[in-house]
């Protein structure tokens, strides 16, 4: 599909909307509503079946796992005889529903995520990193652009011991294959690190200058705010937590001040893409923030101890409709 | 150079103590929402973890990669990461039984030999490169980073054994290295389930409820583990063993002798003197 690409923060704005409304609800209608918009958006991106069958996988094994493990609810399907620990007992229509609904929230957010990164480029990806982790991103960049070569690589010695007559019969015969990949690969690591170093990369670069300091105070604050928490919420436990948090931020951002950084084109932010994050933002905002809006308390559905039909609330119906966002703006793109 | 060194093993530290806390706040905390009635907005709760986590980890990764990386550290890792990436590719198009996997075999050999920044660094990334080729980022993600960071990074801790029982290049070292592979193998399963584990609803003897306490919690998760998952990471503990077993001498030789090779260093030349100008140095 040509359709005009969104830029990656609105994705990562979508998608975590999308993980914030699936992981807020097991509210059947609100789940189907949400998964539909996810829907929407995998097709304008070009469904695969491969990610059908795997939701579908997703969704059973859930259901399945929760059948045999949750023994609670009303309607019983079937009881395990014998005194099996773990085993025997009820099997419940409620755990049933439920596995299920939990197997599509999970489904939902897996194929969100498919469609996002098949959406943004790898490159994209990876121009998200922070300047201050330039090393990070040369090894990364190194590393997925390498992967086609190593596969490449493997084919060729593979067929270089076919032909001294070498065929792979057990797992021990693939050291055969393992080891010259392997020593390949170094080689290739040796010949890159010379040409990194012959044009003006440091071999040695501890001497430049890091906010290591910052880091271990924020790291500190983080840690005493979490204990602080873990005995009972309180405010403090909360200001330091996010003391931490922010000191850790300013550490990177001071760190990746003195990185220089060009780009060869920058991705522009259209008003798709405000649109785009305006939408997913209320969706989240609807489902998580407390108080937000009224009938927050339909989302709490549960169909322990007896399944009983879902109540909708039309006010985060509505909001919901904001995950459609990157599958309307792809599909008046492509003029469809 | 001493404090600078204090510094960086601080920050090893607590973040690693974080990254731990993250994963087992199960066990340690008792204001999570969790029980038969599912409370709205409580499942939000792995998604704020996931964004501590990764946040930390990332203080982690700016410590480990940034100020000290070097050309040959970013070139070897970022080739070991795109065999390694490609090992987990091979295993997406044909799975192997259960939870096995190649990948920790390369993490654990690299840790052994480079180090244990190193062999942090090889366990992460190769988790971030081979999700972003595969498919794989989810929020789940910045956890099998830190699991597979820390296969790597312990993996320097088997050496000083291997000292002790002076099995340098022998068969011991093998046998050594496949018996911490299949641990990890158990572990790194164990790890990644418990920071869903919370929110399974299941039966009473292996669901976690809030404020059972730490020995309950524990007797709960073992049975949840052995129930549901010790079967699928069996496969992985005794794959790991096995892998290790048949390749380890081999990869450790060619690692080893790598090791030595990219252990260069360019030095500047001597700066010219007014007694010595570079004309006059006899050839």
């Amino acid at each position: 599909m040509n359709a005009a690409p969104l830029h990656p923060f609105a994705w990562i704005a979508w998608l975590a909307a999308v993980c914030a409304v699936l992981s807020a609800t097991r509210n059947p209608l609100h789940l189907g509503l949400a998964l539909l918009c996810v829907l929407l958006v995998t097709i304008t991106r070009g469904l695969r079946p491969g990610v059908l069958r795997l939701a579908i996988g997703i969704t059973l094994v859930a259901a399945f796992f929760n059948l045999i493990l949750a023994r609670v609810g009303a309607t019983v399907l079937w009881r395990i005889p014998g005194s099996w620990p773990l085993l025997s007992g009820p099997l419940t229509l409620e755990s049933l529903v439920y596995g299920a609904l939990t197997g599509l929230a999970l489904a939902g957010i897996f194929t969100a995520f498919g469609a996002a990164q098949g959406a943004v480029p790898t490159r994209a990806l990876l121009d998200l990193l922070p300047p201050a982790f330039a090393p990070l991103a040369i090894t990364l960049t190194i590393a997925v652009a390498f992967v086609p070569a190593t596969l490449r690589q493997l084919r060729q010695v593979r067929e270089a011991q076919l032909i001294r007559g070498h065929t792979i019969r057990g797992l021990r015969d693939w050291s055969a294959l393992l080891i010259p990949l392997l020593i390949g690969g170094l080689d290739r690591a040796l010949q890159m690190a010379e040409a990194l170093a012959a044009r003006g990369f440091p071999d040695q670069a501890a001497s430049r200058r890091s906010p290591a300091i910052l880091i271990a105070i924020g790291l500190a604050l983080l840690a005493a705010g979490l204990l602080i928490n873990a005995w009972g919420t309180s405010l403090l436990g909360w200001a330091l937590t996010l003391l931490g948090l922010g000191i850790i931020g300013l550490a990177i951002w001071l760190a990746g001040r003195n990185t220089p950084r060009t780009r060869y084109r920058r991705l522009p932010w259209t008003h798709s893409d405000t649109l785009v994050a305006i939408a997913a933002l209320v969706a989240g905002i609807a489902f998580v923030v407390p108080f937000a809006l009224p009938d927050r308390a339909v989302l709490a559905f549960s169909p322990y101890p007896q399944l009983a039909f879902p109540l909708f609330s039309p006010i985060h119906g509505i909001a919901t409709l904001g995950l459609s966002g990157p599958g309307v703006v792809l599909l008046l793109a492509s003029g469809e | 150079m001493r404090s600078r060194r204090i510094v960086s093993i601080t920050i090893y530290i607590l973040a690693s103590l974080i990254g731990l806390w993250a994963f087992l706040s199960p066990f340690l905390t008792a204001n999570l929402a969790q029980s038969g009635e599912l409370q709205a907005g409580g499942p939000v709760a792995p998604l704020l973890l996931t964004g501590l986590v990764g946040l930390c980890y990332l203080a982690l990764l700016h410590e480990a990669h940034g100020p000290a990386a070097g050309a040959t550290t970013i070139a070897l890792l970022g080739i070991l990461v795109s065999i390694n990436a490609a090992l987990r590719f091979a295993e997406t198009v044909v799975p192997g039984p259960g939870g096995f996997s190649p990948m920790f075999l390369l993490i654990i050999l690299t840790g052994y030999v480079f180090g244990a920044r190193v062999g942090f660094l090889m366990g992460a990334l190769s988790l971030l490169v081979s999700a972003l080729i595969t498919g794989g980022v989810g929020p789940w993600l910045p956890f099998q980073m830190w699991a597979a960071g820390w296969v790597g990074m312990s993996a320097r801790l088997v050496r000083p054994i291997v000292r002790l029982v002076r099995a340098e290049r022998r068969l011991g070292e093998v046998a050594l290295l496949a018996m911490f592979a299949a641990i990890w193998g158990f572990l790194y399963g164990g790890l990644l389930n418990i920071w869903f584990w919370p929110y399974v609803i299941g039966d009473a003897a292996t669901s976690w409820l809030p404020g059972i306490g730490l020995q309950e919690s524990l007797t709960r998760y073992a049975a949840f583990y052995a129930f549901t998952s010790f079967g699928w990471d069996a496969f992985a503990a005794i794959g790991n063993a096995i892998l290790m077993a048949l390749f380890a001498a081999p990869v450790l030789q060619a690692l080893r002798r790598f090791h030595t090779r990219l252990s260069f260093r360019y030095l500047s030349p001597p700066a010219p003197t007014a007694t010595a100008p570079i004309e006059s140095i006899p050839q």
